[in-house]
């Protein structure tokens, strides 16, 4: 399918999981189609990097569920930040293994799971919703109960897959895009390449296929379609990219011509932009 | 980081009487020659856990070294039941046997509740069967968020668990692949491991799919070949599917297993 295509099938109010992990391998190109399309009022469920700042920036977040928001190589995503500044999202914010355990349990079809993350922390104190659970054994431990995170739908970007959704990394790290995909009612992958299902494991070994076609509900091929965030061993991070995205945060003049350098248009026309923005650096 | 060492002197040091120890693998790469080595060293009042207690159970209880059976499905695959098992269980025979019944599904979340240092694990399970008011262990939780009841199965911890892999390492990192069941989660819950592997090399190459335990998890390793036999290591032997048939005539009475324990256990 197309990257507008897999937008059609979103609705306003939707919970959404995105993959990837800060500035990396995030599906990127699913992200500027939803910024082409009118949907809006999502809440968004990510180990947080651009994507949920662009998203955010762009006023199509009700609620962010996340455990951090960074662009790694630049802490903080400004865009995010002054979301949040200006009161324009509602943050839910956990412990990165809280969060792992709500998508865990969302998959498991589970209502919570128990963990020991977010023991000693304010993250329980700041979201009086969450509860904590009892051993019901000798020991009698207290335990964060954390609730199933349940995604109507989840976006990753991988380097391979095949037409059938068998997707595959062929970076350092799965990140957790296997879990948010076993949590969403509906999954799409977008790719760097589409090949045939023979090719997939002359790329790499069989635990390189992380997603399963039966969690998939599409397959996008958008190459350089994590830009400007990594997708290794395809291409490193956009560094000066990144540090372009990063000062449009600073007010709203500065995002209107971001938006209208590099955003106006298609896939295409982003790609292009993004060339002539290199081209006139060096 | 682990010793290497004969599979004799660790099962001496690392095995105790009254220890609870799980031998895991799945259909493959089932440790029976340490249990073979744990019947020869005469290890009495274990408490043995394990999915699918098969032949290597059978065995131990046979020869009296059990008091204790936690587990999920027994039997003989494809063959029958386990004589020995049921001896011990109808006749006390050659000692009583208690035992904790669980679902695979509740075994291995314990495996996991006790890896991740959890105190219990919750699932969806048990339900519509008697297994909870046979087995005490088998709770009752509430979701605080909607109400419904889940199973709740406590982390087991495993004095000792025995595993058999492919290779190790001289540093005592293990390399396991193909079918493999509870192994990781098994090794990681508990406070002590022996390994008995296929052999032990230099290097650990990359394979397919293969899962490395690294040797700061490891108490022991052994180079035992064969030591899963009649079970099976994948790319080093196939299943002795005909020595599974043959031990249903073996178990199958007192004098003709106790015959086998010493023709061939104390051989």
């Amino acid at each position: 399918m197309s990257a507008d295509e897999v937008v059609a099938s979103l609705r306003d109010g939707m919970t959404v999981g995105i993959g990837g992990w800060g500035s990396r391998r995030k599906p990127m190109a699913l992200v500027r189609a939803i910024l082409r399309s009118s949907v809006t009022d999502l809440t968004v469920v990510s180990y947080g990097g651009p994507d949920v700042g662009l998203l955010c920036a762009a006023g199509r977040v009700r609620r962010a569920v996340f455990g951090f928001v960074s662009l790694d190589s630049i802490p903080l995503d400004p865009h995010f930040r002054a979301a949040r500044q200006r009161g324009a999202v509602e943050a839910t914010e956990y412990d990165e293994g809280m969060l792992l355990a709500g998508l865990r349990a969302a998959a498991a079809r589970l209502p919570f799971l128990p963990t020991r993350a977010g023991l000693g922390s304010d993250v329980l104190r700041l979201n009086p919703a969450l509860r904590t659970v009892a051993s019901p054994y000798a020991d009698g431990e207290e335990l964060v109960a954390m609730p199933a995170i349940e995604l109507d739908v989840a976006l990753v970007h991988l380097n391979r897959a095949d037409r059938h959704g068998n997707a595959q990394y062929l970076g350092p790290d799965p990140y957790l895009d296997d879990v948010l995909c076993a949590a969403a009612r509906r999954s799409y992958v977008s790719c760097e390449r589409i090949v045939p299902t023979d090719e997939l494991l002359r790329g790499g070994p069989p635990q390189s296929l992380l997603v399963s076609r039966m969690h998939v509900a599409g397959v996008v091929e958008a190459p350089r379609g994590a830009h400007f965030t990594s997708c290794v061993p395809d291409y490193g991070r956009d560094e000066p990219f990144q540090r372009r995205y990063a000062a449009s945060g600073a007010d709203p003049v500065a995002w209107q011509a971001f938006l209208d350098e590099f955003l106006a248009g298609d896939e295409r026309s982003y790609l292009a932009a993004v060339d002539a923005f290199h081209g006139a650096a060096a | 980081m682990a010793d290497i060492v004969s599979m004799a002197e660790a099962v001496a040091e690392l095995v105790r009487d009254g220890d609870t120890v799980a031998l895991e693998g799945f259909t493959h790469l089932i440790p029976m020659a340490a249990g073979r080595e744990i019947i020869r060293q005469g290890r009495r009042d274990l408490t043995l856990v394990r999915m699918t207690p098969d032949l290597v159970y059978d065995q131990l209880i046979g020869a009296g070294c059990a008091s204790k059976l936690v587990f999920s499905w027994g039997g003989n695959p494809g063959v029958g039941s386990l004589h020995r098992f049921r001896d011990a269980v109808e006749h006390g025979w050659p000692a009583p046997l208690a035992l904790e019944e669980h679902s695979h599904a509740g075994m291995a979340n314990r495996y996991v509740a006790g890896a991740a240092g959890l105190p219990f694990a919750v699932l969806r399970g048990y339900a519509g069967t008697d297994l909870a008011t046979v087995t005490s262990t088998i709770k009752q939780i509430t979701c605080p968020f909607t109400g419904e009841h889940l199973a709740a199965v406590p982390a087991l911890n495993p004095d000792v668990t025995v595993i058999h892999a492919q290779r190790a390492d001289r540093a005592g990192n293990v390399q396991l692949w193909g079918l493999v069941g509870v192994q990781k989660e098994a090794v990681l819950a508990a406070r002590r491991t022996l390994v008995t592997v296929e052999e032990i090399v230099d290097e650990l190459t990359p394979m397919p799919d293969a899962m490395v335990l690294p040797s700061w998890v490891v108490t022991a390793v052994a180079e035992v070949p064969g030591g899963a036999h009649p079970s099976y290591a994948q790319g080093y032997s196939e299943r002795d599917n005909e020595f599974y048939a043959a031990w249903d005539a073996i178990a199958r009475h007192r004098d003709s297993f106790q015959r086998w324990v010493r023709e061939v256990v104390f051989a």
